[in-house]
């Protein structure tokens, strides 16, 4: 599992370049760790920074990332 | 000088009797802004082509009369004009024309369009990581569309949103052109010229508009096109311009002509038309080429025009066409830049405090006339 230092070092530099793609996978992995940690509230943060990227860029995710939302009570 | 000190009786009496619009239609930024609201804003205007979104899910961003507009090809291949501005705070949305790969997405809060205009999500809207609330009914929250109609390549919008249907608002140039139904195809990238001049919008329609200069400015048409084989169209309110009657297609090297548009009749074979659609286009209908001329006002004293050329098959963007192309396109061009002296010199009269207006040719002014007629009585109303 990355670290949570090294991820967010590797999202911020995903910004930087402007990289939605990398975006939605690095912050779909975030939400994967906040999840298993429990931290719903969190977990559903980043799903919505990746749901966002992902609608951005047309990313294959975007459908995914959107059920997972729903699933939450987090979307419509 | 205020709208009422300025006396349009003038302008409304007939041709033989009138005279043109005051100077200050051409250099005061007051009178550019009453157009705004009294011409612009509830007719058709002409703002661009289809050509401009080329593709399904290209956006283009563009400023027409200070309105930040943002046309859009969706992913079904409709074109739409929506105010280029999210629903939430304001922010525009698109800077720079391209592909949207699937969402509009708001660079501010990331709230994020379908290019059909629905809101599709609206990020953290409930709280961190909630994207709904009870109160934000994205139903009622998807992009302000601005009512838009497609008619031979050009999009033309009713900005106030109160016109009458398209259709009906300009039935009379639609009847007059209805065999013009063919597709048309854009070719080859020298098809689409743009032309700034520093003028006001009005004298790039009045120069179109009558046939009268065409010995003096464009004295290469003298050989094939003389004045005489010219005639005049008023529409009072809806279109003026001029015809011709010896339309010739010009001829490749090797005798070849351009693909004739198909279901046009005889009147065609040698007829060609150039209206000027009121507003601000100016529209170019021969047998196997059609152009539009978009005028876009800039400022009461800078306008800039879009030209497009249509072709009536998509063959015509074939390698073997290329060099005729380019010679029709250069020809147009050249047409369009020997009228940008007169344009900006009229301009530069307008600044003569004695000129009234100017004095009619009863004979050869008409559709001029008809043009400064529709302004007058549209900043009336």
């Amino acid at each position: 599992m990355t670290s949570p230092e090294a991820l967010n070092a590797a999202i911020l530099m995903a910004h930087d370049d402007e990289d939605t793609a990398t975006l939605v996978n690095l912050y779909a992995q975030a939400a994967d760790q906040a999840e298993e940690s429990g931290d719903i509230d969190a977990a559903c943060f980043f799903l919505t920074q990746a749901y966002v990227f992902a609608l951005d860029s047309g990313h294959s995710m975007a459908p995914y990332l959107h059920q997972r939302l729903l699933s939450h009570g987090r979307e419509e | 000088m205020t709208l009422h000190q300025l006396d349009l009786s003038e302008v409304t009496k007939p041709v033989a009797d009138a005279r043109g619009l005051p100077n200050e239609f051409y250099t005061s930024p007051e009178i550019f802004e009453l157009e705004k609201q009294k011409v612009f804003f509830p007719g058709w205007a002409a703002i661009g082509f289809t050509s401009d979104v080329p593709t399904n899910g290209y956006a283009k961003p563009m400023t027409f009369l200070g309105q930040p507009l943002l046309l859009v090809r969706d992913h079904q291949g409709d074109v739409r004009v929506f105010q280029n501005v999210c629903r939430h705070r304001g922010m525009i949305l698109v800077e720079e024309a391209g592909p949207i790969k699937k969402a509009i997405r708001c660079p501010y809060h990331s709230w994020c369009y379908e290019l059909d205009g629905r809101l599709r999500t609206t990020p953290h809207v409930g709280g961190p990581g909630t994207n709904r609330h009870d109160l934000i009914k994205r139903e009622e929250l998807g992009l302000l569309e601005v009512r838009s109609h497609i008619w031979m390549g050009m999009v033309f919008v009713n900005l106030d949103g109160k016109a009458d249907p398209f259709e009906v608002h300009n039935a009379e140039i639609l009847e007059r052109y209805k065999e013009f139904t063919a597709d048309l195809f854009v070719c080859g990238p020298e098809s689409h010229l743009t032309i700034e001049v520093n003028a006001n919008w009005k004298l790039a329609i009045e120069n179109g508009a009558e046939a009268y200069h065409l010995p003096w400015v464009h004295p290469g048409l003298n050989s094939y096109s003389r004045l005489e084989d010219h005639y005049s169209m008023e529409c009072p309110g809806k279109f003026s311009g001029q015809g011709s009657t010896v339309y010739s297609p010009m001829l490749s090297d090797d005798g070849r002509q351009f693909p004739d548009f198909a279901g046009l009749s005889e009147k065609w074979d040698t007829g060609s038309e150039y209206p000027m659609y009121f507003p601000n286009a100016m529209i170019g209908f021969h047998r196997n080429q059609f152009w539009g001329f978009i005028v876009e006002p800039v400022s009461h004293d800078r306008s800039v025009e879009h030209v497009q050329i249509f072709y009536a098959d998509p063959s015509v963007s074939g390698e073997d066409w290329r060099e005729m192309r380019q010679t029709n396109a250069e020809n147009w061009r050249e047409i369009f830049a020997e009228d940008i002296f007169v344009v900006e010199g009229m301009q530069k009269g307008r600044s003569a405090s004695m000129f009234d207006g100017g004095k009619f040719s009863p004979a050869m002014d008409g559709p001029t006339h008809c043009f400064h007629e529709f302004i007058a009585r549209s900043i009336q109303s």
